[in-house]
């Protein structure tokens, strides 16, 4: 049924494309058909996309759960026409559509169904990783200056503050969708290609623009369908939602899926705090919580937003604030609620058992994935250093902070302890982490900082270049986030990785091109000073007979002390891209 | 039979000095020439025809009337056809404007210029003045070009096309829009002489590529200050991050690539007039086209040489350009400046080796004002790197005067850049 329909938007969407390209062409030829039309097309709608297929290999070892983990991990064939339409000198419209067929190996399918599928409870794997066949839009906005210093944007759209680098901090409006690369390989596919677009408004009022004091709003009113796309990297114990509507994909970037730490171990567990209760012979299932995740993208109401900032040159410092208030989609910073707990049928009762007398059974808990809703007070700063003192610095220095007021996290208890006696749980109970005693929702709200500091500058490095003043581009960044009044035990939602107070990240881009550009490496690190590290180098081929085609090859390494924390996530996920992109 | 000039220096040198020092004598000279090569400020009087044809056989008449690279393809046997001049009036506001204000116009100690409002600051020089350059650097900086204008506004299409050749032939095209505003030297538009709260700015550009698919949508924001302390402002779009990143403009040497140019070659000479020393060389008579006939003009696929285009000779100044900083990519650049209008025709660079290095020609084309009134416009730019064989071309015809909003040039503009490079 699915496929049946999949198959007709296709027909449909292609179809219109046809004819309209067809007209344009047309058009372009003899424009008698259709002389208003023909002219219209010809002069005010220009047609352009691009054509990609992308190819990824794992090249590190893999895990010895998996006998296919360490193969094709990303087959993926994406098509984008793109339409530019100039309606009127005040009114321009663009349109895009994406379509994208991304199959998932069939041997790593039956093999991680093997091996990680709790028998019984969960579903097949679908055969895909991604496929996006939609007839609406990609993106469909509409761009109107009703006078000079006001421009308004309507439709499904990008919105992004900031100017880091690879990285978002205050680009915090858009979700991205972390299943579609792999993190931090920013070389592979740029964050406009991972964003999710959204509907919404922007307003842009040029106050002064000579000091670009500038006034902004938007409001996103939260018209997007349940999409789940945020929360796949990370290694949850990923089982179905229990809806027929295919959304049971496992991470590609999980690193160990099946390794994956026992979340439900996370949360209260009834029947586990009264374990003194439990006749002995019956602990061990009974200890055991089969959660039950709900990861539903907020539904429409739960996801609006809105946001105004300001923005002001001060001399030649380009200054700005400003506020965010409505629900916050960011992967990382949502968190899991507990919404309920039952025994996994047919046991009933507090404790889980078949009868009066029968067996324990596991119990249940229905976690939910929610972001929450908050404020985000934000402030960035941008500011070119020169030659002070004679010193050449000629480096744009740039700043953005963030504050959080009551951000929730999720907290657990580490180790795992018995909350009534206060003891760790050893033996068959030990566990690294277990439900939080102090707050007995799992949930805690602490202030939170996040800032990040940048320094882009462009340097000559004659012995490295076929033309000497080809100048190397160079990115440093800082970022740090700062948990105020932090308690031990706070960690990111799907797993047992602790947070710590201050967590930071350091990142070193370089990057240049040979021979008129048609050779283009860059490379992108990030280091993380607790023992963790990423390295994204990419080499672009532009052929000089084609500015249309151009070929790519990437890498996404990444390695660390822990491989169950931090970017150590991915240290068996290193893997190797080929892409091949064609613009018309 | 006849002896070459050459031939009988030697010959005289020999008799006078002995065959020794004869020898070391004609190296020398050939030495010189070739230190002067490949451009020689003394040239004789040209002996051209409207008509006539330079070839393989005549190319000596051109020598010295265009740069090197283009003079080697005319003897290896491209055809090039001389026409009648084309001549052009300054317009009359500017010439109003200069007579109004060039009176109270001075230089400071560092070749800023002083009690500067509009027009040609310095309409009557003296070739013996010692600050002659400095006075024709800010002349070719302050020459007319509208109060605004869209480069390649008069380009079918409203777009710059730009070709990018390869030594071997290959060719990619990248093509961009690009809009000026002169806030503080208005002629036509109100406010005039100067948008308020803008007489601090000499220009404020805004740039826009639009082709290939990937590229387009990367809009600049650049903007020169009268300050001759303060660098420019460079604010960069990026489509594929979708935000707007701040970038320094003191590097101003490095490569726009894939194109030759840089952040100075930018309408020949870009470079902030203060951080340069100037010197008047004399006047010359050079090879131009300020009447070209098609954009682009028609060429063979692979190769930069314009096949129908006919040239004609123009009366310029020369200009060395030689920089303050020492580090800097050109440590020579000659520029020819139109008497009349004060653009550059042949702008030839030299790198730090002494080496010749790039040369670039510029067509102009005659545009309308939308009064009717004929003015010129740049048409296609040719920069050609003699050392690596790469060319870039540029189709940039300027529409002029097109009342552009001040707020159009602010970062919300970048912010509402479409992703294929469409703007309000």
């Amino acid at each position: 049924m699915a496929s049946n329909y999949r198959k007709l938007v296709s027909a449909i969407a292609a179809n219109l494309l046809t004819a309209l390209f067809c007209a344009h062409a047309s058009a372009a030829e003899e424009p008698a058909v259709d002389h208003e039309w023909g002219r219209f097309l010809r002069e005010k709608v220009s047609f352009s996309g691009f054509v990609e297929n992308t190819t990824g290999l794992s090249i590190s070892h893999g895990s010895h759960f998996f006998n296919t983990s360490n193969r094709l991990d990303m087959q993926r064939f994406t098509f984008q026409p793109e339409f530019n339409i100039d309606v009127a000198e005040k009114f321009k419209m663009f349109i895009s559509w994406r379509f994208v067929a991304e199959p998932r190996y069939n041997a790593e399918t039956k093999s991680r169904e093997a091996s990680v599928q709790p028998a019984g409870t969960g579903r097949a794997l679908p055969w895909d990783f991604w496929s996006e066949y939609k007839a609406v839009p990609w993106e469909v906005v509409a761009n109107v200056a009703p006078t000079d210093n006001l421009q308004i944007r309507v439709g499904r759209q990008f919105i992004s503050w900031g100017e880091t680098d690879g990285q978002r901090l205050l680009d915090v409006i858009n979700p991205q969708d972390l299943t579609i690369a792999p993190p931090a390989a920013v070389n592979l596919f740029d964050l406009d290609e991972t964003r999710v677009p959204q509907w919404g408004l922007r307003m842009l009022y040029t106050v002064r623009p000579v000091s670009n004091t500038i006034l902004e709003f938007f409001a996103n009113p939260g018209f997007e369908p349940k999409k789940q796309r945020v929360d796949e990297f990370m290694p949850t114990n990923d089982i179905s939602d229990g809806k027929a509507d295919g959304d049971l994909r496992y991470g590609r970037w999980s690193s160990h899926p099946e390794d994956r730490m026992a979340v439900a171990r996370l949360f209260t567990n009834p029947n586990a705090i009264n374990a003194a209760i439990i006749p002995p012979q019956f602990a061990t299932a009974a200890r055991t919580v089969v959660p039950t995740f709900t990861r539903d993208y907020p539904d429409a109401g739960d996801n609006w937003k809105i946001g105004t900032r300001l923005t002001h040159s001060f001399g030649e410092l380009n200054a700005g604030i400003g506020y965010i208030w409505g629900y916050n989609p960011q992967a990382g910073d949502m968190v899991f609620k507990t919404k309920g707990v039952g025994c996994l049928p047919p046991a009933t009762g507090p404790l889980c058992r078949i009868g009066a007398a029968g067996p324990f059974l596991p119990t249940t808990l229905r976690a939910s994935l929610v972001n929450d809703q908050t404020n985000i007070f934000a402030a960035h700063l941008n500011y070119p250093i020169g030659d002070p003192l004679g010193i050449p610095i000629k480096t744009a220095l740039r700043g953005e902070i963030a504050f959080y007021p009551s951000k929730p996290y999720n907290i657990s208890e580490f180790p795992a302890k018995n909350c009534t006696t206060g003891q760790v749980l050893t033996g068959d109970f030990a566990a690294r982490a277990g439900p939080s005693c102090k707050h007995s929702d799992n949930l805690v709200e602490k202030n939170t900082i996040r800032y990040a500091l940048g320094f882009d500058r462009s340097t000559y490095i004659p012995f490295l270049q076929d033309d000497p003043w080809r100048a190397f581009r160079m990115t440093f960044q800082i970022f740090q986030s700062v948990i105020m009044d932090h308690e031990d035990g706070i960690r990111a939602f799907g797993h047992a990785s602790k947070i710590r107070k201050i967590s930071t990240l350091l990142t070193f881009r370089v990057g240049t091109g040979y021979l008129g550009d048609t050779i283009l490496p860059d490379i992108f690190f990030g280091y993380d000073p607790a023992g963790y590290y990423s390295v994204n180098p990419g080499i672009t081929y532009q052929p000089p007979w084609n500015e249309k085609i151009k070929i790519s090859l990437t890498s996404a390494i990444y390695g660390g002390h822990n491989k169950y924390s931090g970017l150590g996530f991915f240290s068996e996920k290193d893997s190797i891209f080929l892409k091949l992109r064609y613009q018309f | 039979m006849r002896v070459t000039i050459p031939e009988r220096i030697f010959r005289r040198s020999l008799s006078i000095f002995g065959p020794q020092a004869a020898i070391i004598f004609f190296l020398a000279l050939i030495l010189c020439g070739f230190a002067v090569a490949p451009w020689s400020i003394i040239a004789a009087e040209p002996d051209l025809k409207p008509g006539e044809v330079i070839g393989t056989d005549n190319w000596q008449k051109i020598q010295g009337m265009v740069g090197e690279s283009f003079l080697n393809r005319v003897k290896a046997g491209h055809k090039i056809q001389i026409k009648e001049p084309k001549v052009y009036r300054p317009l009359k506001e500017y010439v109003d404007a200069t007579e109004k204000y060039s009176g109270k116009v001075g230089l400071g100690a560092n070749g800023e210029l002083l009690n500067y409002v509009a027009g040609q600051p310095f309409p009557k020089f003296d070739p013996n003045d010692p600050q002659v350059g400095q006075k024709l650097a800010w002349n070719f900086f302050y020459r007319w070009l509208g109060d605004d204008y869209k480069t390649g506004g008069a380009v079918k299409g409203g777009k710059i096309l730009r070709a990018v050749i390869e030594k071997d032939g290959s060719e990619r095209r990248a093509d961009l829009v690009s809009y000026f505003l002169f806030p503080s030297t208005r002629y036509s538009l109100n406010p005039k002489p100067a948008i308020p709260g803008y007489e601090h700015i000499d220009y404020i550009q805004l740039r826009v590529d639009s082709y290939p698919r990937d590229a387009a949508g990367t809009t600049t924001l650049e903007i020169r200050y009268k300050d001759p302390t303060r660098a420019d402002d460079l604010y960069i779009y990026l489509p594929s991050i979708r935000r707007i990143r701040r970038a320094t403009t003191t590097q101003r040497c490095q490569t726009l690539a894939p194109s030759e140019f840089n952040l100075d070659d930018i309408n020949s000479f870009n470079g902030k007039i203060t951080d340069f020393n100037y010197k008047y060389l004399g006047d010359k008579k050079i090879l131009a086209n300020i009447s070209q006939e098609h954009l682009p003009f028609n060429r063979k696929h692979g190769d930069y040489l314009p096949l129908d285009e006919k040239w004609h000779i123009v009366d310029t100044y020369v200009l060395e350009i030689t920089p303050k900083d020492p580090n800097y990519c050109y440590p020579k650049k000659l520029l020819h400046l139109n008497k009349v209008t004060f653009d550059t025709h042949w702008t030839l660079m030299w790198d730090r080796r002494g080496e010749y290095w790039k040369e670039q020609f510029g067509f102009f084309t005659p545009v309308k004002l939308a009064d009717g009134r004929e003015v010129w416009s740049v048409g296609d730019v040719v920069i050609t790197n003699v050392q690596n064989g790469r060319t870039t071309i540029v189709t940039a015809t300027r529409a002029y005067n097109q009342g552009y909003p001040a707020s159009m040039f602010s970062l919300a503009t970048l912010q509402s850049v479409m992703r294929g490079g469409s703007i309000e």
